[in-house]
């Protein structure tokens, strides 16, 4: 099956034709944003951080802006640095630069100040955007595509039809020879016997038991004997709404990534190794905002988020499909969502008709279609990860 | 006045269905041939046993064990945590090595 995307020097394949504002520092935000408000056509990477860090908490900050910088749904970038962050711009410039993109880098105090950078952004975003507006799609194979799935503002309708129908979706995917990323792995705990059982061999099973008994002590680290046990882990809530214990609301969560073979565990923001399709893990847990960017920084070109009560939040540069089980806020917040799993509730329709269905949408947005997120500029996803005090949660605890 | 329930059964080797509607004792929902009465009222997106089950039986939803019977239950029966445990769920991880 075929794609029409945006093949890059590295090999990899873009479905988007972004011209990335990157702040090597939040102190850049506002000269980014105003470059980006002033050329149409680019978008800023607003961010909070790139000052005062060390350890495994810079590691996460540089690995996650140069993924941003390299990702393939971007065709060109412009670093603004401010000078004196610990997050040196360069380096930023340089992990660009040899993805093969044209790149180019200001920084504020070498530049003489926000409006001399802002005059300079301006004429060298508008200069990059009249070399990319030549580029167009060529067709490319759907193996190239991967997809990141999520759940948020979760009700009793995402596991029963929502997730459900996105893990029909990533199972016909992965069955074309695709990818898919599942993490959020605080809430799959109770299902890592499943999930270890499905991975292709021993040393991923093992993996996928560290990186889940790793979040679950992560969690019970700093609570007292009241969460002694698995199922005080998760609010109080679920149970009224019809869920029995931990595991069964993970079985709700898990099946978004359908029930395809785990090929490997992922770290926060680290692509998988070249060649390497089917199911993955992202080894991190459920903010909404940092687990969607560390899994588009892992290579996700878009995302299929579902959520029950609805959610405004998209990603600035890769398109997130919104569904819901819940027709009554499908109709409420109409503006926010792509597609409605409403039926499976109603009886009227089933989870692999709506799989099929959802398949469709996937392949007509990687080829260029907008999703609601995109038409509405919604970028709130985009949320480096920190590891306070430089603590090291990756399964290696090598950097 | 006994309805006729919506409910949804997630996989074919499950042995509760989830109601689509809030349902009350009496109202049915049909799980392939088969009409089940319910035994008490159930709400939305609660389970409702499908097969006979007695005590230890395993409880099946998206086609794997979510818990086991802590007694006796006929079909028609609401299932929750007040009458099916989870080892899984339950104890903490050490307690299961």
């Amino acid at each position: 099956m075929k794609i029409m995307g945006y093949p890059r020097a590295d090999g990899r394949v873009g479905i988007r034709n972004h011209i990335a504002i990157i702040p090597s520092v939040f102190c850049a935000n506002n000269v980014v944003e105003r470059i980006a408000r002033s050329v149409e056509g680019t978008v800023a990477l607003r961010h909070p951080v790139g000052c005062s860090q060390v350890g495994y908490d810079l590691e996460l900050t540089a690995r996650t802006l140069s993924a941003m910088g390299t990702h393939p749904n971007v065709a060109a970038v412009l670093v603004v640095g401010l000078g004196c962050e610990r997050f040196k711009p360069n380096e930023l410039y340089e992990s660009v630069k040899k993805s093969g993109k044209p790149v180019e880098m200001l920084v504020i105090q070498e530049e003489g100040g926000s409006s001399k950078t802002i005059a300079k952004g301006i004429e060298i975003a508008r200069r990059l955007i009249e070399q990319e507006r030549k580029r167009s799609r060529v067709e490319c194979d759907i193996s190239e595509l991967t997809i990141a799935v999520k759940c948020g503002g979760t009700d009793a309708t995402s596991g029963l039809a929502a997730n459900p129908v996105v893990g029909a979706m990533s199972d016909l995917l992965v069955k074309n020879g695709g990818s898919s990323i599942l993490s959020e792995l605080n809430e799959l705990i109770g299902t890592e016997d499943m999930l270890a059982g499905r991975a292709i061999n021993k040393e991923v099973a093992d993996k996928v038991y560290a990186a889940i008994y790793g979040i679950e002590d992560k969690l019970r680290s700093g609570c007292d004997e009241r969460y002694a046990g698995r199922n005080e882990l998760i609010s109080p809530g679920n149970y009224d709404g019809g869920v029995s214990n931990i595991v069964e609301k993970a079985l709700g969560g898990v099946y978004k990534g359908g029930k395809s073979p785990v090929t490997d565990v992922l770290e926060y923001a680290l692509p998988a190794k070249l060649g390497q399709k089917g199911l993955f893990l992202m080894n991190y847990e459920s903010h909404d905002g940092e687990v969607v960017t560390g899994m588009i920084g892992c290579g996700a070109q878009l995302v299929a988020f579902t959520s029950g009560r609805g959610t405004p939040a998209g990603f600035p540069l890769a398109p997130v499909i919104k569904l819901t089980g819940n027709s009554f806020m499908y109709e409420k917040m109409n503006e926010n969502f792509d597609f409605s799993t409403g039926d499976i509730i109603e009886g009227t329709a089933t989870i692999e008709e709506q799989g099929q269905k959802l398949f469709e949408m996937v392949v007509d947005v990687a080829n260029g279609k907008l999703t609601a997120a995109e038409k509405l500029e919604s970028y709130e996803l985009f949320c480096v990860a920190r590891a306070l005090g430089g603590h090291n949660n990756s399964l290696e605890q090598s950097v | 006045m006994k309805k006729a329930l919506r409910s949804l059964v997630l996989s074919p080797e499950d042995t509760v269905a989830v109601l689509l509607e809030k349902g009350a004792r009496g109202d049915t929902v049909t799980i392939g041939e088969q009409q089940i009465v319910l035994l008490e009222d159930i709400d939305f997106a609660h389970k409702v046993l499908i097969k006979d089950s007695e005590k230890n039986a395993k409880v099946i939803k998206y086609g794997v064990e979510i818990g086991y019977m802590l007694a006796d239950a006929p079909k028609g029966s609401w299932i929750h945590g007040h009458n099916m445990g989870c080892d899984r769920g339950k104890k903490n991880r050490e307690s299961l090595q």
